[in-house]
């Protein structure tokens, strides 16, 4: 230790602090101050704590010297127009220049394709749910058609917009259905050709049929009406009833042509 | 104003450097402009020899780069004509031309030296703070020199090493911006002389990096042995100890010999029987035979 004290003691040399341009101070007081808290040991793994530290405490002695430098008249600043050679040559800045330009470029593109991703989401998200509601609302119209149509309910309030409080109308009508239903002509046909089911024997006589006589019209069966407007005695019978045969029927049928 | 400090720094290497280290000096070359640059010294000469080199060239300090190896790189900082010296293992060496570096300064302009107090507190570290002050800052009025004072070289004392940054200084608010190289010193030994004498300081943090190979190849080997210890006392667990059970002698009271059979001995070689391939045929045959008698009969 000795030696080394002698060893500095001749060394040393005497010159002007301009000359040297040493500075020996410890980091600048960090204002997002965990460091001021936590020991002045700063973990050496920590990459990022360790370069900060470098960082400040070259920003500490700049901070010191710059004014002294200022006072000696050294000049600090580089005048706009002095060009002279830099220790980088200007390719090489160009080249830092391009690849920081490429890295934020690449990074507003990720952002943009992050950000058009989550768009494209939430749209399908979106057209799903109304695609769905849709379906929904033609269901329920078709159905307030349909009960409307069976006679179920006998307001037409599905015409008018959302029916918010269809189920408590619903049970209101219950007491007050009445049976409309289709015509007398239309259940008829229906009857006779829709809804499948017993199309065989609609042509049949069933038990009613045969027991239904109110078609039958006793003048005209016993021929005693007033025989289509009154001819006389002879041949009103036969005359009456009588149709063409076939060949006056076919003859006729052609002379029309 | 004239140049009265007269300080020029050899800056030169042995042979078997790699591109980082070759980098590494020309950086240090253009960022010094009071260096000088030499051809690559052979490594069967002896260190003074430098000495007498530097003398030619009218240096009084120099930076000297050893490689060994092919790996490792040593530094030796030393004042030439009597010392002393201080030789350096170099780690994390990045370059000037490296992209994250955004920085830029003049070339030749005087830098501003930033230390760590940690620096005057020991004697050792008082003596290396002379030393770089006096290697590492450029000359007032040096020829090659620019006036201004635009970039400023750090060094740190972080985990018992000595870590060297280069920042520009944009703005008189002191915001920085890296320009490189980046380099950490890891000190050895401290000498009297230049490149030689006795030895001032010797750290005891330095481990050397065949050491640091070794440890880490042995603790490797030492992880390895253990499993094979471990798996060799398993397996004896496994085995189990014999339990010894004793002799039992009621167990013999139930035990029947067999009877003797008299010992026939054969003289004569038994007739082989006929090979038969397929034993079901012989039948098959004789009840055919059968068959046909029975029908010629009936």
């Amino acid at each position: 230790k000795d030696g080394l004290k002698q060893c500095l003691a001749e060394f040393r040399q005497q010159l002007a602090w301009v000359e040297r341009l040493d500075v020996t101070l410890g980091p600048v007081a960090d204002p997002v101050s965990q460091s001021a808290s936590t020991s002045d040991a700063v973990d050496p793994e920590n990459d990022f704590q360790r370069e900060m530290s470098f960082y400040r405490q070259a920003q500490a002695a700049v901070l010191e010297a710059l004014p002294r430098l200022r006072k000696l008249q050294v000049p600090t600043r580089r005048p706009d127009d002095y060009f002279a050679e830099m220790a980088k040559s200007d390719q090489q800045m160009q080249k830092i220049r391009q690849k920081l330009k490429s890295k934020q470029e690449a990074m507003e593109r990720s952002e943009k394709a992050k950000q058009l991703r989550a768009m494209r989401k939430y749209g399908k998200k979106v057209q799903v749910e109304v695609l769905q509601r849709r379906q929904k609302e033609k269901k329920n119209m078709l159905n307030a058609v349909k009960k409307y149509q069976k006679g179920l309910s006998d307001k037409l309030d599905f015409l008018d917009e959302e029916q918010t409080s269809s189920q408590g109308n619903k049970k209101g009508n219950a007491s007050q259905r009445t049976k409309k239903g289709p015509n007398a002509k239309r259940r008829y046909k229906n009857q006779k050709f829709g809804f499948g089911g017993k199309k065989k024997g609609s042509k049949w006589n069933t038990k009613e049929s045969y027991n239904d006589v109110s078609s039958f019209q006793s003048k005209v069966a016993h021929n005693k009406g007033p025989g289509k407007g009154g001819r006389g005695g002879k041949g009103g019978k036969k005359a009456l009833n009588k149709r063409p045969g076939k060949r006056a029927r076919q003859k006729m049928k052609n002379r029309a042509r | 104003g004239k140049w009265k400090n007269k300080e020029r720094v050899l800056i030169f290497s042995s042979r078997g450097i790699n591109f980082r280290t070759r980098h590494l000096m020309q950086d240090l070359r253009t960022l010094m402009p009071h260096s000088k640059a030499d051809t690559k010294m052979d490594r069967k000469d002896q260190l003074f020899v430098i000495n007498e080199v530097c003398e030619m060239k009218n240096c009084n300090k120099c930076i000297f780069f050893e490689a060994k190896k092919k790996q490792d790189l040593y530094m030796w900082l030393s004042n030439t004509p009597q010392g002393p010296s201080a030789k350096f293992l170099v780690q994390n060496v990045h370059t000037l031309a490296e992209l994250k570096m955004t920085g830029n300064c003049l070339r030749g302009s005087r830098p501003l030296l930033s230390f760590d107090p940690i620096f005057d507190r020991e004697p050792h570290y008082a003596l290396l703070k002379e030393l770089f002050i006096q290697i590492f800052g450029t000359p007032q009025y040096h020829p090659k020199s620019q006036p201004f004072v635009d970039h400023v070289f750090t060094f740190t004392i972080t985990d018992e090493r000595i870590w060297f940054r280069n920042y520009q200084i944009i703005e008189e608010d002191a915001s920085l911006v890296e320009i490189g190289p980046r380099f950490v010193l890891n000190l050895i030994k401290i000498f009297q002389g230049s490149f030689g004498g006795p030895t001032l300081y010797e750290n005891p943090h330095y481990q050397s990096p065949n050491m640091h190979r070794r440890l880490v190849r042995l603790s490797v080997a030492a992880k390895f042995r253990e499993k094979q210890q471990v798996k060799e006392v398993q397996k004896i667990k496994k085995k189990g100890t014999k339990v010894l059970v004793e002799e039992d002698p009621t167990e013999v009271v139930f035990e029947t010999p067999a009877e003797e059979k008299p010992v026939e001995i054969q003289l004569v070689k038994p007739e082989s029987k006929p090979i038969v391939k397929d034993k079901k045929k012989l039948r098959k045959i004789q009840r055919k035979k059968q068959k046909k008698l029975f029908r010629t009969e009936g």
